[in-house]
């Protein structure tokens, strides 16, 4: 997903994600206070300036890719997203798909370096789940694929943000 | 309508034979890589959509990323569909592949709907940096060419079109579309093209290439084209692109006016731009990167799932099941 979102929709600046929402309240104090919890910094999400985010399972094995609230709000409604073949191995800031929107291909791109595992098949057929629940990883939801994580993915991780500083970062935008 | 006279006329400044700076064709990859020049027009003297399409994205992949660029082209007759659009369903393939015209039919990157292009079409293209980006920006200033070209009724509609308020027959003043606009934003990189009917000889017959009989039968994923009443600008395509040049170098008073570059046919030559040409005229990308669709009749349907595969014969139909 590219920093589209700004130039896009003059609105955009004052959209807050909700990335919030799906991390309990105590975790994000726990990073606003600079806590070293590792645990907690490896179940919440990790955002790109690119507006893609990435969550990993416990065991930091595998995770789950998407594109923000941010970035799904500023592309306006999806009428089509092209997934990945899997498997596909990929390095971080690599394409691994599209979104079409308002006449625009948007590249996707993976955050970390990883190998694809599964996509969501479900946004084939309705696309617009995508704006519905860009950061729900759950069998409903919006996200675009799981990924096994490699070792240089995990590296990759430490340059990404975390949900109060990607929140920022949006807001300056 | 009087046929294009090409691009020839649209270079006013000389270019000394023997001078060892000559900009031959092989100098087309230095000056797309230049990263000296903040802001640059590129103007195609060739006619092939496929190539053409090809030096875009070539220009979208390898100019500087803070830089901006304007390609202007036009193509020979050709029908050219969005990323993930259904030719079966957008287009009379049969009328197409019979016409004597030649049309080609084309797949392009963007996304979007439907056009057709013709040598009384211009093509402008807008390459800038993601973060810069915005629909429309560079249609409002081909908007500011048309209007110094004296079409003062232009503008861009809500769609993005640039439409030119006419009467009908009715004498009902009615929004007839000139242009539009389709857009690939890529992690750096964001471009905007746009058509521009100025003199198409086709306007009456463009309708039979773009009824598609087996739309009926097809449901499909995928975009739909939206379509729109057209009209032609009436300019040339000289006068035009030297318009859009000069207010795209307004707009950007980096670009300096003697620095802008033709590129020819030979550009071909360049290893990245003829695998983009091989791709593009693959049946692999032409029709297999359709989205799933089903084809129903009274008494069978099928699911068709083309497959894009790497080896040279394109697996059209490995998908397919029949539905009862």
């Amino acid at each position: 997903m590219a920093s589209i979102a700004r130039s896009l929709r003059p609105v955009a600046s004052r959209f807050v994600p909700r990335s919030s929402r799906s991390a309990p309240s105590w975790r994000l104090s726990s990073f606003q206070a600079r806590c070293f919890s590792a645990s907690s910094a490896v179940q919440a999400k990790k955002y790109t300036k690119d507006h893609e985010w990435i969550e990993l399972s416990e065991d930091k094995k595998t995770g789950y890719i998407g594109i923000s609230e941010y970035a799904a709000h500023a592309l306006g409604d999806v009428v089509y997203v092209e997934l990945p073949t899997t498997p596909m191995e990929v390095a971080a800031g690599d394409s691994i798909g599209a979104v079409e929107s308002v006449k625009s291909a948007s590249d996707i791109n993976s955050p970390i370096s990883c190998k694809i595992i599964a996509v969501n098949d479900s946004l084939e057929e309705k696309p617009g789940m995508i704006n519905k629940g860009p950061e729900d990883e759950s069998s409903g939801g919006g996200w675009f694929a799981k990924v096994e994580v490699t070792e240089a993915g995990i590296k990759d991780l430490e340059g990404l943000m975390d949900g109060a500083e990607y929140k920022a970062f949006t807001e300056e935008e | 309508m009087a046929p294009s006279r090409g691009l020839l006329p649209l270079l006013r400044t000389p270019i000394p034979i023997f001078n060892p700076k000559l900009r031959r064709y092989s100098h087309f990859a230095a000056a797309a890589t230049d990263s000296s020049q903040k802001a640059r027009v590129f103007i195609s003297k060739s006619q092939d959509p496929y190539l053409n399409l090809s030096i875009e994205h070539y220009l979208l992949q390898k100019s500087p990323a803070d830089s901006t660029i304007l390609f202007l082209y036009a193509n020979s007759p050709c029908v050219v569909i969005g990323r993930n659009q259904n030719p079966w369903i957008e287009v009379n393939l049969g009328v197409l592949r019979n016409e004597e015209l030649g049309v080609k039919l084309v797949r392009r990157r963007s996304g979007g709907g439907t056009v057709f292009h013709d040598e009384g079409n211009v093509n402008y293209s807008v390459i800038c940096p993601t973060p810069a980006f915005n629909r429309d920006k560079h249609a409002e200033m081909v908007v500011k060419a048309l209007k110094y070209l004296g079409t003062e009724k232009a503008r861009v509609n809500e769609r993005h079109d640039i439409v030119v308020d006419k009467e009908d027959k009715d004498a009902i003043l009615k929004p007839y579309k000139v242009s539009g606009s389709a857009y690939k934003i890529t992690r750096l990189r964001s471009l905007h093209h746009g058509t521009c009917l100025l003199s198409s000889p086709n306007l009456e017959s463009l309708s039979k290439y773009l009824r598609a009989p087996g739309k009926p039968f097809i449901k499909a994923r995928g975009v739909d084209s939206v379509s729109s009443p057209v009209t032609n600008v009436g300019i040339s395509n000289s006068k035009f692109m030297k318009a859009v040049a000069f207010e795209f170098e307004s707009m950007y008073p980096e670009a300096d006016r003697s620095q802008r570059f033709t590129v020819f046919e030979k550009e071909k030559e360049i290893p990245e731009i003829a695998k983009g040409v091989e791709e593009l005229m693959s049946d692999d990308w032409i029709y297999c990167q359709t989205p799933q669709f089903t084809f129903s009749t009274e008494n069978v349907a099928l699911s068709v799932i083309g497959q894009r595969t790497k080896s040279s014969w394109p697996s059209m139909w490995s998908g397919v099941s029949f539905l009862q």
